[in-house]
């Protein structure tokens, strides 16, 4: 287990059934204070049922999962946000009275939650609304409110489950604004995400989960490590051996192969100019070559295969 | 933890205050129950002038007495000509000569007065019974030569009991009024929050609203403020009820015909009023706890309403049974509705009013109640917190309940 130096959320030994289907399996992984941490996985994976267990709604079958160095306790735990996977507002109440209550039910007295409600749609371009019933708001709109909901008090934690489903790219630029935001003034963040490109932008540390067990866990820059590190990509002229046949290429693996440009996945340690010597010495015509990190979407493929993410 | 309390009750209490809908169905009761009190009163004096006016209704008839009593005086004077021939008096009905035949028999106590008349309808064919019992009464009457006895066989007699408990005089209905009024306020309250009660928690299932709200607040806490809020709104409720009715009273009693009710003589019975509150209370209690359960296994209203319904029909099926409390009150089906905790507040809070409910019993019913409210309300707070995340599905209490318990086995 990676350790960190001073966790906020604590999770050990975790283990989920729902009678006699074991879901998670002795999962464990900490996130330490101001860290953004990736928790990925396939559909299915576990990883909202982690989160729930995590937050006290559902209850574990064993293990500890710490928020704070204690289970999860509405009000007795620091300030939280949470965007669930599965989310939704009042719908009969007006925008502002829904974002009041929640924001006294987080501690906020009301003519607080009131005057940051009121400033957080003026922010977000929908001051108007403050007073309109949320069933008479645009999908949109309503996810507006939500996000205010969730970032509402200055939150210390932010629990995000697939923040960006279902939302439209204009709410998405803005929630990963706000996320950017709170990372900034120190908030710690856990993010399960199915955007590659999120994770390797934003996380400092990641937790690849398959079929409720760890499949990778640690630093980007580690997981990458751990599944081949550096990858090398190149344009070729006619048809590509098998690496494996090319002497100097044992251990090296073909990932792709499609119109002349091809990666291959060279073992930890090897000189990219030997593999380019060898490549040419074998005969295949190289126009171009580059060594690159490997990304954390072939990673993802590689562990869940192609039609991860298609559903439970 | 009384903070958020506090926060939910006031959000459940004033977005139901803050509803015209509320407001439109609270005031619209008290307007029903006039207009019914009003109709039934009308209904009631017209019913009255119309047998007064039947009975002194004058026609052509012929008669044909048998018995001696019709005074020939008295039935002329109501338009009665005597028939020897009955078949001539069948004749003279169905030619249109006179409107009705009436045969008094030999013996008009045992035997039966017939008539023969044209037909002026159903309501209007009543007049012929009544002029022809009026007339007999009247010739009856005249028989009697001493007053008190013609007056005492035209049955005005007025009568007063005192019934005494014990060496004490009991009050009757005085004393049974106000514990009754917990037994109206009761329904009034269920009635109207029915539908609240069982939507409790439907409505954050229903708009994915529960995962949010419980990492801000405890299950328990969230479920105990939206029951001290329905509490509330009933209270509410019982206000707006009450205040268009003690301002009609007050200051329009005249014009409205309202009986002058003489309240100092309502008898407030400790004892009684005690029990009443308690069984109030534990009765809200337990359905309030019963409808919020069934609302957290259900996905939505229109699931759970035909199970909901069940308790409603153990909240009214006691009423049927109200004669027997009065009459019967230690019948096997009192004694199980007594002690069955569904139909214990009806059947506990009438036999209450009516002074058929020994101390022991309503002691045992009011602790059964308590603890079976707290059992019920103790399991809404697991079903809903179980409940919380399925949302569209409907919730098996059983797996539930085998989930808790392998839980505190593996925990263990």
């Amino acid at each position: 287990m990676s350790s960190v130096a001073e966790p906020v959320v604590e999770v050990e030994h975790f283990r989920m059934a729902f009678g006699a289907k074991t879901v998670i399996e002795d999962l464990g992984f900490e996130i330490g204070r101001g860290e953004t941490f990736g928790f990925l996985g396939s559909n299915g994976s576990g990883k909202t049922t982690t989160i729930r267990a995590l937050l006290g709604i559902t209850e574990p079958t064993a293990g500890r999962l710490w928020i704070d160095g204690r289970p999860f306790r509405p009000q007795a735990s620091g300030r939280l946000g949470y965007l669930p996977e599965e989310r939704g507002l009042y719908r009969k109440e007006s925008v502002v009275d829904t974002m009041v209550y929640f924001g006294r039910l987080k501690g906020m007295t009301a003519s607080a939650a009131r005057s940051w409600s009121l400033a957080y749609l003026e922010r977000v371009g929908i001051p108007e609304l403050a007073r309109t019933r949320l069933d008479k708001l645009s999908g949109g709109q309503q996810q507006k409110v939500q996000l205010g909901v969730t970032v509402m008090n200055e939150p210390e934690l932010l629990i995000l489950d697939e923040p960006t489903k279902g939302f439209d790219p204009v709410n998405r630029r803005l929630l990963m604004g706000i996320v950017e935001e709170q990372r900034r003034a120190g908030a710690t963040v856990m993010m399960v995400t199915h955007q590659m490109e999120e994770v390797e932008r934003l996380c400092d540390r990641i937790l690849l989960l398959k079929d409720g067990v760890a499949r990778a866990y640690g630093s980007v820059a580690e997981v990458q490590e751990a599944f081949g590190g550096t990858t090398i990509r190149f344009r070729h002229d006619g048809t590509l051996p098998s690496p494996a046949t090319i002497p100097g290429l044992e251990g090296v693996r073909l990932i792709a192969d499609r119109d002349g440009e091809a990666e291959i996945a060279p073992p930890p340690g090897t000189d990219p100019a030997a593999v380019l010597a060898a490549l040419v010495g074998a005969g295949v015509r190289v126009s171009a070559f580059a060594p690159v990190r490997r990304s954390l979407d072939s990673i993802f493929v590689e562990i869940y295969g192609e039609h991860a993410g298609e559903g439970e | 933890m009384a903070g958020n309390l506090r926060t939910v009750v006031s959000f459940e209490v004033g977005r139901t205050l803050s509803k015209p809908r509320f407001w439109i169905v609270t005031l619209l009761i008290p307007v029903m129950i006039g207009a019914v009190f009003g109709l039934s009163a009308w209904s009631s004096a017209s019913t009255a002038s119309s047998a007064d006016q039947q009975a002194s209704a004058r026609f052509p008839f012929e008669y044909q007495d048998a018995s001696g009593i019709i005074v020939p005086s008295i039935a002329s004077a109501a338009g009665g000509v005597a028939q020897s021939d009955a078949a001539q008096g069948l004749a003279d009905v169905q030619a249109g000569k006179v409107d009705a035949f009436i045969q008094y028999p030999a013996n008009p106590s045992t035997e039966t007065v017939t008539i023969a008349a044209k037909d002026i309808g159903l309501f209007g064919n009543g007049r012929y019974d009544a002029v022809a019992a009026a007339l007999l009464t009247a010739s009856a009457k005249q028989g009697i030569s001493d007053p008190t006895l013609a007056a005492i066989a035209s049955g005005d007699v007025t009568t007063q009991t005192t019934a005494y408990d014990g060496a004490q005089e009991s009050r009757g209905f005085a004393a049974a009024i106000p514990p009754l009024l917990y037994l109206v306020l009761f329904y009034l309250v269920l009635v109207l929050l029915y539908q609240q009660m069982l939507a409790a928690t439907l409505e954050e299932k229903e708009n994915r609203v529960t995962e949010m709200i419980l990492t801000t607040i405890t299950a328990r806490s969230l479920v105990a403020g939206k029951i001290i809020s329905l509490f509330v709104v009933g209270i509410v409720q019982m206000l707006v009820f009450a205040t268009p009715i003690a301002v009609a009273y007050a200051f329009f009693r005249d014009q409205l015909s309202l009986p002058a009710l003489d309240l100092s003589t309502l008898v407030f019975d400790p004892g009684k009023m005690i029990i009443g509150a308690l069984v109030l209370v534990g009765g809200f209690a337990l359905f309030t706890g019963s409808l919020v359960a069934v609302g957290a296994l259900m996905p939505s209203v229109k699931d759970a309403g035909p199970i909901s319904a069940v308790f409603m029909v153990a909240m009214f099926v006691p009423l049927y049974t109200l004669t027997m409390i009065i009459s019967d009150p230690g019948a096997p089906i009192i004694g199980i509705f007594t002690f069955f905790p569904w139909t214990a507040p009806v059947t506990v809070l009438a036999r209450n009013a009516l002074s058929s409910l020994d101390l022991l019993s309503a002691v045992i019913v009011i602790v059964e109640l308590y603890l079976v409210a707290a059992v019920v309300l103790w399991l809404a707070v697991r079903f809903f917190q179980y409940g919380a995340v399925e949302y569209g599905r409907k919730l098996d209490p059983r797996v539930i309940l085998r989930s808790m318990r392998s839980r505190r086995t593996t925990a263990a």
